[in-house]
């Protein structure tokens, strides 16, 4: 049993082992004395406070102790650690290995807990009066996140995952009772290539960075309930909810700027649930938000303010779950499969529900409820509708991405939609429909009352300037091609835009205060406008037609509109769209092999336009097993044109050893077609399939490389001229004479996959025997490419960052209001 | 009061609808002989049959793939799917087709496949061996 390993680095492993059970013991403890420290109904006695804090702090240490072993771990390439092993390698560069470090589950959890420790901290430095309640939620998310990465067996049962397990625990394998197995293990799995991208470097960050988050309103929430504080919690937890929706929204987004630079599915959204799975907290966090506001400034929708404000943060734990259990195997491309978690992911969601439930039940009679309805010309009536609407939607996207968990519950064996992603799509723009226009009109009410006689006519008259806008928008983008539904939600988003155009333009002469929320607003609308024309009137122009494709990625999926992809020869230039394509060469810098591809746009009179050269990109991995391709994307101000290489014959798995093809003069007549031979005089020419050969004549060779003539020997060449697809080429094949022995010098033209030889000389007629050699077509170097025009895509990339601006203004500006209603 | 009866009357409506749209719309998962019954596209979930041809010849047709497939139920079948052949196709472990039946041959519209985890244990021991030699 006792095998004595050589050459393992235990001891960063057991530090961070150590740490992983101080992190859940500290968390456990920081729990359990906050709790106390809540319920001691003296409050005068500060001590459980106080071992509450530092727990609390010990456990922020112990997981920045954590993190930094793991990192030691990955950074030394210590392959007897699975996860070192797993997802790392030798040749990652270290911002990769950085990147490597949220590669798997565990890693993530990590993040998560960081994230939260860093967060709780925040909260006792800031909470004040609710830092006991708010730390007693914090503290026990932190011990449930805890024990998602103990690893430790209770009672027969792994409870957790561990990123310090070693290989030899985590694999069964004959090599491991070798003592010396290591020596054999030299390098690790790698990363997948496509992880491989700068965004995977802060795009997981951010995204965990926004799902902790959540835990704050949550937090709040609760505490105000538990605590029977029920109006004072909104307030404190506004900006927190913000800040929530702010830091989640940018991390979705640049999971689809991760997706649209580097994957090649084709659009920066596909619908797939464990995108989904991320939106769901947020969509429900805005909702949050929202009524959240209108209970603040009117007193209204607060039970759904507390209803919303703890689902958000259930979703995120059902979200981890979709995408960590492993039963979206069958309907999700990128979920992660299951590590005997199932269950652990089930109970952390039923924790924080059933404490949800219990505090709503419990406290159902006492929630501050007002006894008028909201009145229909008040903003508070529409926010809190819009806040429905946000659920709604939210609902849409569970029911369906939730497809395969009804059929784990009830044994039923529903298939997911067929044209999934049409039904999103309609969905989801209807409901869009509604929020982008209430987020217009909402902003014209007053809160309680407005006076209809002023409101109405301004509303409408925007609304008529929108459908204008929106018409000539529709119009000139061509997205009256698609349903209806969509071209009505331009004119939502158009509408919202202008709408908080006139705010924006009203803060500057002096309101201020709703510039926040009007920027945020634009941003969404734009947005929305980018995503809309974008995949809706997105064309593939690698399509083997000509002339515009209409309703591609948003109407149908991508199986309805097939023959995407073009085959494109080395040096054969051909005609794409208004593009003439040409794949002219590679550069390979091991393990990418770039393709170059030069794009040249004609004008009617066949003169080039511009030019210019894309390289997508293909690694290859043997680990992975073979090919995963990332595209390049030429980027105007108003549409990108998006490339990937789908398929080819110029690279093989063990490319990075071998130097590829040529293998000298030996005999390679079977990569070519059956020769053909003809006598020729000065100045014929031969056709062969992709061009001419001009014959210019023959020359008597002084000197042939590498070959000494002695003085009975000659040397003669056929100067010829091979003209392909507009390029020359001079080549000289050789005819030699030496000590009696007659052989041919072969020359090869490697772009036009063309051999020719001189292969007799007949001296009366001063005639000679060409013979040429052609490849097969299979046998030249080829792409198959698939290319996407993305019109206006940038207004979907610049509506976020409008859209961040604008939320992180509205966070100043609450920040502001409760420091001066504290002092 | 008026107003708000009606408004929860507009929400459930919407979310019965979400509901029904869901499982009017939704597949299910069949074996071929079963999609050689209906007109409908479904899902069919096998294993690709790894002695049969895979056929993809990017120079004759850049948008032509055909495979043959062996069900959950040991049926097998030709499939055939409009696109280049999906990378590392061959490594595949379990397919799930959306699709339907033309002829006796499926024409795909989608693949999704699982490749084996990276970290099966049988892969560390080729590892291994390629490894021994070497040092030997």
């Amino acid at each position: 049993m006792a095998i004595d390993y050589k050459g393992e680095h235990l001891f960063p492993g057991h530090l961070g082992q150590f740490f992983v059970v101080l992190t859940f013991g500290s968390a456990l403890l920081s729990f359990l004395s906050y709790f106390f420290a809540t319920t001691d109904k003296e409050g005068k006695n500060a001590s459980w406070q106080r071992l509450g804090r530092i727990a609390f702090i010990i456990n922020s240490l112990s997981i920045v102790g954590m993190g930094t072993c793991l990192f030691y771990i990955l950074y030394n390439h210590y392959f007897e650690y699975h996860y070192a092993w797993a997802y790392t390698s030798k040749s990652l560069p270290v911002y990769y290995l950085v990147s490597g470090f949220w590669n798997g589950q565990e890693g993530g959890f990590l993040l998560w807990t960081f994230w939260t420790a860093v967060l709780g901290n925040i909260l006792i430095w800031k909470a004040k009066s609710w830092e006991r309640p708010v730390m007693t939620v914090i503290a026990l998310s932190q011990a449930v996140l805890g024990t998602m990465v103990l690893g430790i067996d209770i009672l027969g049962t792994r409870i957790g995952s561990s990123p310090f397990l070693l290989l030899r625990d985590a694999l069964q394998a004959p090599i491991f009772s070798s003592p010396d197995y290591l020596s054999f293990i030299n390098d690790g799995q790698g990363m997948n290539p496509s992880l491989q991208n700068y965004w995977m470097v802060i795009h997981p960050p951010t995204l965990f960075l926004g799902l902790a988050s959540v835990v704050v309103p949550f937090a709040y929430a609760i505490a105000g309930l538990w605590q029977k504080r029920y109006t004072e919690w909104i307030k404190p937890a506004i900006p927190y909810a913000l800040f929530s929706a702010m830091i989640l929204g940018t991390g979705i987004i640049m999971g689809s700027f991760w997706a649209y630079e580097s994957l090649n599915f084709g659009g920066f959204w596909a619908w797939d649930p464990i995108e989904n799975a991320s939106v769901f907290p947020w969509l429900i966090m805005i909702g949050a938000l929202h009524v959240m506001i209108v209970f603040k400034n009117t007193g209204h929708s607060y039970v759904m303010a507390a209803i919303l404000a703890l689902t958000s943060f259930i979703l995120v734990w059902y979200s981890s779950f979709l995408a960590r259990s492993g039963i979206l195997g069958d309907t999700s491309v990128h979920s992660f499969t299951d590590e005997g978690m199932f269950w652990q992911l089930v109970t952390g969601i039923l924790i924080f529900l059933a404490l949800s439930i219990y505090f709503l039940v419990v406290r159902w009679k006492d929630m501050p409820r007002t006894k008028k309805d909201e009145d229909t010309y008040s903003r508070e009536f529409w926010m809190f509708v819009g806040a429905v609407f946000l659920a709604l939607s939210c609902l849409q996207l569970i029911v369906v991405t939730s497809v395969p968990v009804f059929n784990a519950m009830f044994g039923t064996k529903i298939a997911p939609p067929n044209n999934e992603v049409a039904l999103y799509n309609v969905f989801q723009a209807a409901f869009a429909i509604l929020v982008t226009v209430l987020s217009g009109f909402a902003q014209f009410l007053k809160y309680k009352k407005t006076d209809p006689s002023k409101f109405l006519p301004t509303t409408l008259a925007y609304l008529l300037v929108a459908v204008l806008v929106a018409g000539v928008v529709v119009y000139a983008t061509g997205i009256y091609h698609l349903k209806v539904v969509f071209i009505i939600l331009m004119i939502g988003s158009v509408y919202s835009i202008l709408a908080n155009g006139k705010i924006l333009v009203d803060a500057f002469k002096g309101k201020f205060k709703l510039a926040g929320s009007a920027i945020a607003h634009i941003g969404f609308g734009l947005l929305m406008v980018g995503a809309l024309i974008a995949a809706g009137t997105s064309k593939v122009v690698s399509e083997n037609k000509t002339g515009l494709q209409i309703g591609n990625g948003s109407d149908t999926t991508k199986a309805n509109n097939p023959r995407e992809n073009i085959l494109v020869y080395r040096n054969e230039p051909v005609k794409m769209g208004k593009y003439l394509v040409n794949y002219v060469g590679d550069s390979i810098s091991a393990p990418d092999h770039y393709y170059k591809i030069v794009y040249q746009e004609l004008d009617n009179s066949g003169k080039v336009q511009q030019q210019f050269m894309l390289k997508p990109k293909v690694q290859v991995n043997k680990n992975m097993g073979g090919f995963t391709a990332s595209p390049d994307t030429k980027h105007y101000l108003f549409h990108d044109l998006y490339t990937h290489i789908t398929m080819t014959n110029s690279l093989s798995v063990d490319e990075n050893q071998a130097g590829s093809e040529d293998h000298g003069q030996e005999d390679d007549s079977k990569n070519y077609d059956p020769p053909m031979a003809r006598q020729v005089s000065a100045g014929d020419t031969i056709r062969f399939r992709e061009g001419y050969i001009i014959f210019k004549g023959l020359s008597n060779e002084s000197s042939v490389s590498n070959l000494q003539l002695g003085k009975n020997d000659a040397a003669i060449g056929a100067d010829l001229e091979v003209v392909s697809h507009g390029k020359n080429y001079a080549v000289k094949p050789l005819y030699v004479i030496k000590e009696n022995n007659v052989f041919g010098l072969a020359k090869k033209v490697d772009d036009v996959g063309l051999k020719v030889t001189l292969t007799k000389i007949i001296p009366e007629t001063r005639k000679a025997e060409i013979t040429v050699y052609q490849q097969p077509l299979g046998k030249r170097k080829f792409i198959v490419m698939r290319a996407i025009d993305f019109p206006y895509i940038n207004f979907f990339w610049s509506g976020t960052i409008i859209m961040v601006i604008g939320f992180l203004m509205s966070i100043f500006r609450r920040n502001k209001e409760l420091k001066t209603s504290n002092s | 009061m008026k107003k708000s009866s009606i408004f929860g009357l507009v929400v459930i409506a919407v979310a019965i609808a979400v509901i029904i749209s869901t499982y009017a719309n939704s597949s299910s998962y069949a074996s071929f002989n079963e999609a050689a019954q209906s007109n409908a596209e479904l899902h069919v979930i096998g294993h690709l049959d790894k002695k049969k041809e895979l056929y993809y010849d990017a120079t004759k047709d850049a948008n032509y793939f055909s495979f043959y497939m062996t069900d959950n139920k040991g049926e097998e079948c030709k499939v055939i799917f409009t696109g280049t052949k999906p990378e590392d196709f061959e490594r595949s472990q379990q397919i799930v087709l959306t699709g339907k039946m033309v002829n006796n041959e499926f024409h795909a519209s989608k693949i999704l496949m699982k490749c084996p985890s990276k970290y099966t244990p049988d892969k560390l021991e080729t590892t291994e061996v390629s490894a021994k030699k070497a040092a030997i």
